[in-house]
């Protein structure tokens, strides 16, 4: 193997000037639990390694109506948070259910994101909540609202000088659910997931915003499925058949966890199931 | 480019030389000759490299070795005195937790770090904490008994 520079500044500044300077050669590792392992197997070689774990970038705070959430914040520290718990408590559940202590310990949900895996847990809710992510770069910063982030497996619209700082998520205004469907329960990647965020006025449907994982060569907000649902009185029907139009939106393949088949029948049953939660209704 | 990281290991100071892209398994099993530890996967699936940084469970397949300086690192060989097994080590002998025996160092130490945080944890609680580590003999049973026998023995006290 190539012989890796290895650097870890201590504040934000200090990071954004390395890659400034030798971001196209240099790999962000944050968690590493997704990075490491390519490392490992040797598919991934980068000329040298950012650790950006001392950046105190680790951090959960509420600001008005959102909550912005540190990118090296672990899945141990979300599922751990009072604040997200009061605030979208579909986050701390999905983060207790991410793979398990040891990985939960280390892995960041920056790492979630910027690894652009049309299977990451977080992100798929992070979709229907429409986070929007922080960009920092020596000279500029951006805030890119989450469904733009992503363009393709593995790949984001991260430049190689910019680094992912913050998540700022708006606390839902209606009622969220996550659903994921895994080999097994534990430790183990998404066969496929769904976020959900349904607004309702009674029985109707006044907004809503539905996101599937793995079912597509990113993580996928089905935004023809959450027009078919908005502005309609919601019944197990109505559920069923906007589930319908989500996985139609999906174009999933056959992997080593599942197949394209499959996945599109296991895909409507949970986003059925999801929606159902969200609405209040009885599935 | 190898540079120097400084960490302890079982609460001695070790020093040692690492290319970046070097393991914290890779440094305990290939230069300091610390062999308890195992190596499964490489990538984070099985559990059998679970070592303790800070006294928290992590993967050091999954841990840069440059990333743990001045951390305090705990392996299988930092249990029991004098000798003498750790309790959690005589359950899983007495209760035959182990049968070949790859998964127990990290078994024993992801066991550890439960009872550590929850000193009588349920049985639903032990299940969902040991989630990540695999036996493929097809221990888990006794491996629960085991952390439940130290569980209540604590509780006795």
């Amino acid at each position: 193997m190539k012989d890796l520079g290895y650097f870890a500044p201590t504040d934000v500044g200090e990071a954004l000037k390395f890659l400034a300077e030798y971001g196209d050669k240099a790999t962000v590792l944050a968690g590493g639990t997704d990075l490491v392992p390519r490392i490992n197997y040797h598919e991934l070689c980068p000329e040298s390694l950012m650790y950006i774990g001392g950046l105190g970038l680790d951090y959960i705070k509420e600001e008005g109506p959102k909550v912005i959430v540190g990118a090296t914040t672990t899945w141990t520290q979300i599922a751990e948070s009072t604040v997200l718990l009061d605030k979208m408590g579909v986050l701390t559940g999905a983060a207790k259910q991410g793979s398990c202590v040891a990985v939960r310990n280390t892995g960041t949900i920056g790492g979630n994101l910027a690894n652009g895996s049309p299977a990451a847990d977080l992100t798929v809710i992070l979709l229907a909540l429409d986070a929007e992510l922080l960009l920092k770069s020596s000279d500029s910063e951006r805030m890119v609202p989450i469904q733009d982030f992503f363009t393709g497996p593995g790949q984001t619209v991260r430049k190689a000088n910019e680094l992912l700082i913050e998540i700022h998520i708006p606390v839902p205004a209606g009622e969220t659910s996550f659903f994921k469907l895994g080999r097994r329960k534990a430790l183990t990647l998404s066969v496929v997931n769904t976020g959900v965020h349904l607004v309702m006025d009674g029985k109707q449907c006044k907004n809503a915003r539905i996101s599937l994982g793995a079912m597509a060569p990113t993580p996928l907000r089905c935004v023809k499925a959450e027009a078919f649902i908005e502005g309609k009185d919601v019944d197990e029907k109505v559920l069923s058949d906007c589930a319908a139009e989500a996985v139609a939106e999906s174009t999933p393949i056959d992997d080593q966890r599942a197949t394209a088949w499959y996945r599109q029948k296991a895909g409507k049953a949970l986003v059925t199931r999801a929606l159902a939660q969200a609405a209040g209704i009885e599935n | 480019m190898k540079q120097i990281v400084a960490f302890n290991l079982n609460g001695s100071p070790v020093e040692v030389l690492v290319k970046p892209s070097d393991t914290l398994l890779d440094v305990l099993r290939e230069q300091l000759r610390v062999m308890g530890t195992k190596r499964g996967c490489d990538s984070g699936d099985c559990g059998t490299c679970t070592v303790l940084i800070d006294g928290e469970p992590v993967r050091s397949c999954l841990t840069i070795a440059m990333t743990v300086a001045g951390k305090e690192i705990g392996t299988i060989e930092g249990l029991g005195k004098d000798g003498e097994m750790d309790p959690l080590q005589k359950a899983f002998h007495e209760h035959g937790a182990s049968q070949c025996g790859f998964c127990t160092p990290g078994m024993i130490i992801a066991g550890k770090a439960l009872l550590e945080k929850t000193p009588d944890p349920s049985r639903e609680e032990i299940v969902e904490y040991m989630s990540g580590n695999l036996c493929r003999c097809g221990t888990y049973v006794q491996v629960i008994e085991a952390i439940e026998s130290v569980a209540s023995d604590k509780g006795k006290e």
